[in-house]
């Protein structure tokens, strides 16, 4: 899998040009091993179908079944992140990136978590490493990347919730469950590829991140889930309607239908524009 | 905050000499500059010709465009009036009335008279009378649950204040039932007093368009009890609630009677006293000769429903006191007299009426009689039943019951069926005279709807003439064997029994008709002005000032044509449409076509109103899916919510369009008012008021408690903290453009919180007057109330808009030597310019000189406004004050304020919908607080009290109304008409400001008329739907009461205001 990364800066060329006045990073590729590639697409599937299967216990029990299915989703989306994903760091985020064709790993700008790097540098030393050092250093970064889903992602989401109505004084531990369900959908993959990288970040609050797998899939679980919360008033009397089940599905298919709309041509590298002038100023750049 | 420079004060350097100089914004004309030189003078005096050329300019254009308001307004009044009037069920008036003299079976007509009129009244009129005389005691809001012992209907169900406290009715039914029964007595909504009255004395059935005429009752033209009574020849006598007297003008004993005001709901006892004072002495004896039927009529109970809630103290020993008030009747009754005890309508939870809740329609009916004549004809019946729903009758019962029982012609309009217990005999097996009742009953009903089907020109019901005939053919076979207990009399009985409820259902049926014709006029009217608004407001690409005079020319004449053609087609009658009618949608139409053509003149400056960006689509996504959502019921029930989460999904677009900003300031300040706006609007959601149709999903906290109208003790700390706040708030988004300045000190930060601590102390004497914490008078304490809330409204109104038209911009212009002050930076020097000592005028809070002071406009209502609402409604005023302002610097940092974007006049009109919640209302009639009419006066006082229940309920909307102007003012740069860009030199820079204010309004309006369509086009279209009228009608009603309110504030409040605010900033800066 190694010599894999390699190519993974090579891909980069294909992306549109990113505006020269933002140096942030550009579109994230899945690995083009065929395991990353066929998984990648396997991926949402997978995680449509697990949540199809607990959807009945989901209605009965919300609280248990979103608690007792948070470390199998975490599983999967690790599985996911080492598989298909390179970790941060590994994809240059700039044209620097062409002073080590050998190791993309090895960015100089990366602000990413040091485990990351630092094990990047130990693959260089060992050129011909056994798998289980490339294991590791792609766990490390995910287990990093897990517990900034659950220290700042999932708080962020409980906040969000609830200032978008989630009651606040009951249902709390459906609220919190609900956010880190989300956070580990949306959250795990872009820590995961960009670590703290502080340009990502301000593109990802600002929705103005170009469009690939990972963020398409953090994009598509918020807007899933915004959509979610609309049957809940109706008056239908149907169990599902309870406070987080809507939500919860609403952000699952957002985030498989936003992970692979994002990845195809017509969507991948293109960015959500808000006003006329942002439109014509990309219009006048790309003439 | 960070401030950046230029936005917060400008500096520049006047030269003295250059015509070049050419900046009389920073020459202000005051007096110290006077002192210059003769060819400055002259120079001004030719800058001052131009100024006054481009202020008149402005004046007239500003009243041009204050017509083009008028014009919509006027449109959506049209539309609206045309709709509602084939919406709202119509009933035709009948003017017969029944006589005593003929019966209402045709074959009598025919028979010679064997008895003289003189006889039967002393007999009674169509059936022998039971009594002479009759107290009739209504207890207005008497709920049935109030009367019967507490039965728990569920396991959370237990006792609360308001049971088990007036026992004596359920008491006298068990013990002596042949002396009294109690039974359940369901109104047909709308349950306000006045709609119930008709109903209880007509015996027909109300139609909506009555219930809005509670403020100024008319008086009954059909036939009814009183009527009857009254040509009779008894002598009435009315004591109480003086909705009677509009009622029945003319016909109580002026001498005996006494009517007491029925609104002030604040006070729980003049008017029991009062019924009491009178009633006692008058079921005396010696003075049983002066009267024959006495109506009473207690507020007590009612009052404290609306002031407190049915849970709570006061209504407890209001109950308490009508328990003994009714013992002391019974024990002062004579043999020949009936009591009857009733009431009206029930309340909800809260204590408030005027819908068609179980609550509401749930009342009690109680007679007695010490001569024993009341029946029950089963075992079962022989209790009061437990649940309202058991065991009722309906409240138009009432009329056949009394009529008969006091031998009295049946009114003609009457649709109710005679009561069994009354008819029953004492052993509950009188059927004969059951079957003689109802037959009289079932004639009178058969009778009515002859005639009204000959009015309408129908014929008669087949189904009613069947069962009208099976009862007929059973009556002739009882009276052939006649006993009293022979199963043919009973079996006629049933028949005509049922005959009187088909007719009934029938009536409820035909009275639902819609006029779909008017219904469909006013919705093209609503929906083609809505076309033109779109355009108007967000297709036009050119100055919308220019089109004034040519738009009111057409529409006008096109309104001129219209009328008169209307009027004529009225008149030759060709139509079945009314001459008004005809005239309001031919003028309305003609008006509309005229202004097309004015409007869409040169099609090239005309592009496809297309929202552009991620902003104007947001904004058509709000209004559109609020409008489709309103065909739902959830989502109309669930409408608070709803609001709150658009307007979180707007602060967080917000915040990401933030953080695009290219700016450092404008992305910090962006984020930061951002999040500020959604945890505002988040913490405003706490206050609230459920309806009943989202229990036990939501926990009202807008009273003390989910069963009460008044104030937690704590909740009277939030007018103190506003105190204590709002100003510092509003200070704080004045200081962030340097705009602290001038008249904004004094006038916000002495002048408005003076008046929000007035407020602050008049709720406190408020809460010390329901709490009784005070050993002062009550009336002592209500004058100083009164005084202090008189003060407020002349503070914010009064003094707010003389300082507002009089006040120059909050700005302060200091003139240095720059060598003196060296803390100052040093003035630029543009190359040039003569160098030496020059003095530096430094001009603060000139980033933000219109929008500062406009705001003025918006603190004086926000005063008002607060002073209006309950204390938690005033933390949420101040809360959307704090979010409005909070809005406009999103606005301002994200590029928004010039660009005419459609967000901003479009949240404005979301926050003020949302408020409208928090405010403690919803879109019910009962959760309108009209006791707030009584906080600056003492009694109701016409235009005045109407007005002030209007700015209590529509509050929120009106706030949000008048801040549409600052959606383009708020940190708009200064444009005199020599800055402006060379391109354009003839502009009136003025006029470019109305035309953007006038576009900002048209959008705020856009959004709730098509609200306002929505709402009106579903509630047309459902009109079938079982939830019509506890949920679309409403909807709609607020909808067209919304939008015409918010209409004539944009237009007088609003762009009216604009300006003053103008003007002087023109004064001072030059145009």
């Amino acid at each position: 899998m190694a010599p894999d990364t390699s190519s993974a800066s090579g891909a980069s060329p294909l992306t549109p040009p990113a505006p020269d006045d933002k140096p942030s990073a550009p579109p994230v590729n899945i690995l083009p091993s065929l395991i990353a590639r066929i998984y990648s697409i396997a991926h949402p599937a997978l995680l449509l179908a697990l949540g199809a299967t607990r959807f009945e216990a989901v209605v009965a029990d919300p609280t248990k079944e979103l608690l007792s299915t948070l470390p199998w989703l975490t599983l999967v989306q690790i599985f996911y992140v080492i598989v298909c994903l390179p970790p941060a760091g590994s994809t240059p985020s700039t044209e620097t990136s062409a002073s080590a064709p050998a190791d993309g790993r090895s960015s100089p700008r990366s602000s990413g978590p040091g485990g990351a790097v630092r094990h990047g540098k130990h693959g260089k030393r060992k050129q011909h490493a056994n798998s289980w050092a490339c294991i590791w250093s792609r766990l490390l970064p995910a287990l990093l990347s897990l517990s900034l889903t659950f220290a700042l992602a999932t708080p962020v989401l409980t906040i969000l919730l609830v200032l978008f109505g989630a009651p606040l004084t009951t249902h709390n531990s459906e609220t919190v469950l609900c956010a880190a369900h989300m956070a580990v959908l949306s959250a795990t993959a872009l820590t995961y590829a960009h670590g703290l990288d502080r340009a990502v970040w301000n593109e990802v609050w600002g929705i103005a991140r170009p469009a690939d797998a990972v963020w398409g899939s953090a994009l598509g679980t918020g807007l899933g889930a915004w959509f979610g919360a609309i049957p809940i008033p109706l008056d239908w009397d149907r169990p599902w309607q309870a406070f987080p089940i809507t939500i919860l599905v609403g952000a699952y298919i957002g985030h498989a239908v936003g992970s692979l709309l994002a990845r195809t041509p017509l969507v991948y590298g293109k960015r959500v524009k808000f006003t006329v002038e942002e439109v014509s100023e990309t219009e006048k750049k790309t003439n | 905050m960070v401030v950046t420079p230029p936005a917060g004060a400008m500096e520049t350097s006047p030269n003295p000499n250059g015509p070049k100089s050419g900046l009389p914004a920073a020459t202000p004309r005051s007096s110290d500059q006077s002192a210059s030189g003769q060819s400055k003078r002259k120079q001004a005096g030719l800058l001052d010709k131009k100024a006054l050329e481009l202020e008149d300019e402005f004046k007239a254009k500003h009243f041009g465009v204050m017509g083009v308001l008028a014009w919509i307004l006027l449109l959506h009044v049209a539309g609206i009036y045309l709709f509602t009037k084939g919406f709202l069920l119509t009933r035709m008036v009948l003017e017969n009335k029944s006589s005593c003299d003929v019966l209402p079976f045709e074959d009598i007509l025919a028979q010679p008279r064997t008895t003289a009129l003189g006889s039967k009244q002393q007999k009674g009129c169509w059936h022998e009378k039971t009594f002479d005389k009759a107290v009739v005691i209504i207890v207005d809001a008497l709920r049935y649950d109030f009367t019967v012992p507490f039965a728990s209907k569920g396991e959370s169900d237990t006792v609360h204040l308001f049971h088990n406290n007036i026992p004596v009715l359920y008491e006298t039914a068990v013990e002596n039932p042949a002396n009294a029964f109690l039974l359940p007595f369901i109104a047909d909504p709308p349950t306000t007093t006045l709609n119930r009255l008709k109903g209880l004395t007509t015996g027909t059935l109300p139609t909506f368009l009555e219930a809005g005429s509670n403020f100024a009752g008319t008086a009954i033209d059909e036939d009814n009890l009183v009527a009857q009574l009254h040509s009779a020849g008894k002598n009435l006598v009315h004591l109480g609630d003086d909705t009677w007297q509009s009622l029945f003008p003319g016909y109580f004993d002026t001498n005996l009677t006494h009517a007491y005001d029925s609104f002030n709901v604040w006070d729980l006892h003049t008017v029991d006293n009062g019924v009491n004072e009178h009633l006692f002495p008058l079921l005396r004896p010696e003075n049983s000769k002066k009267w024959d039927v006495i109506f009473g009529h207690y507020l007590g109970v009612d009052h404290a429903g609306h002031r407190y809630g049915p849970n709570h103290a006061a209504m407890a020993s209001k109950l308490q006191e009508m328990d003994r008030v009714i013992r002391d009747i019974i024990a002062a009754l004579d043999d020949k007299t009936l009591l009857v005890v009733m009431g009206d309508h029930g309340m909800d939870i809260k204590g408030d009426h005027g819908g068609e809740s179980d609550d509401e329609i749930e009342a009690a009916l109680w007679m007695y009689s010490k001569r024993g004549i009341f029946g029950r004809t089963s075992k079962d019946t022989l209790l009061p039943p437990q649940f309202a729903r058991d065991r009722f009758v309906p409240q138009i019962d009432l009329v056949p019951t009394l009529s008969l029982l006091l031998g009295m012609p049946i009114p003609f309009n009457n649709l109710g069926s005679p009561i069994e217990e009354v008819f029953s005999g004492p052993r509950g097996n009188n059927w004969a005279n059951l079957a003689t009742v109802n037959r009289l009953t079932a004639a009178q009903v058969k009778r009515y709807q002859h005639q009204y089907a000959l009015a309408r020109g129908a014929g008669d019901d087949e189904e009613s003439a069947l069962l009208w005939t099976a009862a007929e053919e059973e009556w002739k076979s009882a009276s052939k064997g006649f006993s009293s207990k022979s199963t043919a009399a009973r079996a006629s009985n049933e028949l005509y029994r049922k005959y009187q409820r088909h007719t009934l259902d029938t009536c409820r049926g035909l009275w639902a008709r819609f006029d779909v014709p008017s219904m469909i006029q006013g919705v093209v009217i609503l929906f083609t002005s809505i076309v033109l608004l779109i355009i108007y407001a967000r297709g036009l690409k050119t100055d919308r000032t220019q089109l004034t005079s040519r738009l009111l020319q057409f529409a006008s004449m096109g309104a001129g044509v219209g009328a008169v053609a209307g009027s004529v087609l009225g008149l030759t009658g060709l139509t079945e449409i009314s001459i008004v009618d005809g005239a309001v949608l031919l003028a309305a139409a003609g008006s509309i076509l005229g202004a097309t053509p004015a409007l869409i003149k040169k099609p090239a400056s005309l592009p496809l109103p297309v929202p552009n960006g991620m902003w104007g689509w947001l904004a058509l996504f709000f209004t559109v899916s609020q409008s489709i959502g309103f065909a739902s019921n959830s989502y109309t029930i669930w409408e608070d919510e709803i609001l709150l989460f658009f307007l979180t999904t707007f602060g967080v677009c917000a915040g990401i369009s933030s953080m695009r900003q290219r700016q450092t300031t404008d992305r910090v300040l962006g984020v930061y008012h951002s999040i500020l706006f959604v945890i505002l609007g988040r913490i405003a959601s706490f206050s609230r008021l459920c309806r009943e149709e989202q229990m036990p999903f939501c926990r009202s906290t807008y009273y003390a408690s989910s069963t009460s109208s008044t104030s937690a003790p704590w909740q009277l700390a939030i007018p103190f903290l506003v105190t204590l706040f709002l100003p510092s708030v509003v200070r704080s988004f004045y200081a962030g453009s340097k705009s602290y300045e001038g008249a904004a000190s004094l006038w916000i930060g002495f002048a408005f919180r003076f008046g929000l601590f007035i407020t602050s102390l008049f709720w406190i004497l408020e809460g010390a007057d329901d709490g009784e914490w005070l050993p002062v008078s009550k009336e002592t304490l209500k004058f100083i109330r009164v005084f202090l809330a008189q003060f407020v409204l002349a503070l914010a109104f009064a003094a707010g808009t003389a300082a507002y038209f009089y006040c120059k911009p909050c700005v302060s212009i200091n003139v240095s030597k720059p060598t003196e002050d060296p803390n100052s930076p040093p003035a630029p020097i543009v190359a040039g310019q003569q160098q030496g000592p020059r003095t530096t005028v430094t001009i603060l809070g000139f980033g933000n000189v219109y929008g500062t002071h406009f705001c003025f406009l918006l603190i004086n209502f926000a005063l008002a406004i607060i002073l209006m609402q309950k204390p938690m409604g005033q933390g949420a005023i101040a809360l959307l004050l704090w979010q409005i302002l909070s809005l406009l610097e999103i606005l301002d940092t994200n590029n928004l304020t010039l660009s005419n974007s459609s967000i901003g006049p479009v949240v404005l009109g979301v926050l003020g919908s949302f408020y409208y919640f928090k405010t403690g209302h919803q879109a019910t009639l009962s959760s309108i607080q009209w006791e707030t009419a009584f906080i600056p006066l003492t009694s109701i006082q016409y235009p005045w009290s109407p007005l002030l229940v209007i700015l209590n309920t529509f509050g929120a909307q009106i706030l949000a109304a008048i801040a549409v102007p600052l959606t383009v003012l708020w940190k708009r740069p200064l444009q005199t008409h020599d800055r402006v860009p060379a391109s354009n030199p003839n502009k009136n820079p003025a006029t470019r400001i109305l035309s953007d204010v006038v576009q900002a309004a048209g959008t705020h309006i856009l959004y709730l008329a098509t609200i306002n369509l929505a709402t009106t086009m579903w509630a047309g279209h459902l009109r079938r739907h079982l939830m019509l009228y506890r949920i679309f009608s409403p909807r709609f009603m607020m909808g067209s009461v919304v939008l015409a309110v918010v209409d004539i504030v944009l237009m007088v409040v609003a762009v009216g205001g604009v300006r003053w605010s103008t003007l002087s900033v023109g004064e001072i800066f030059g145009w």
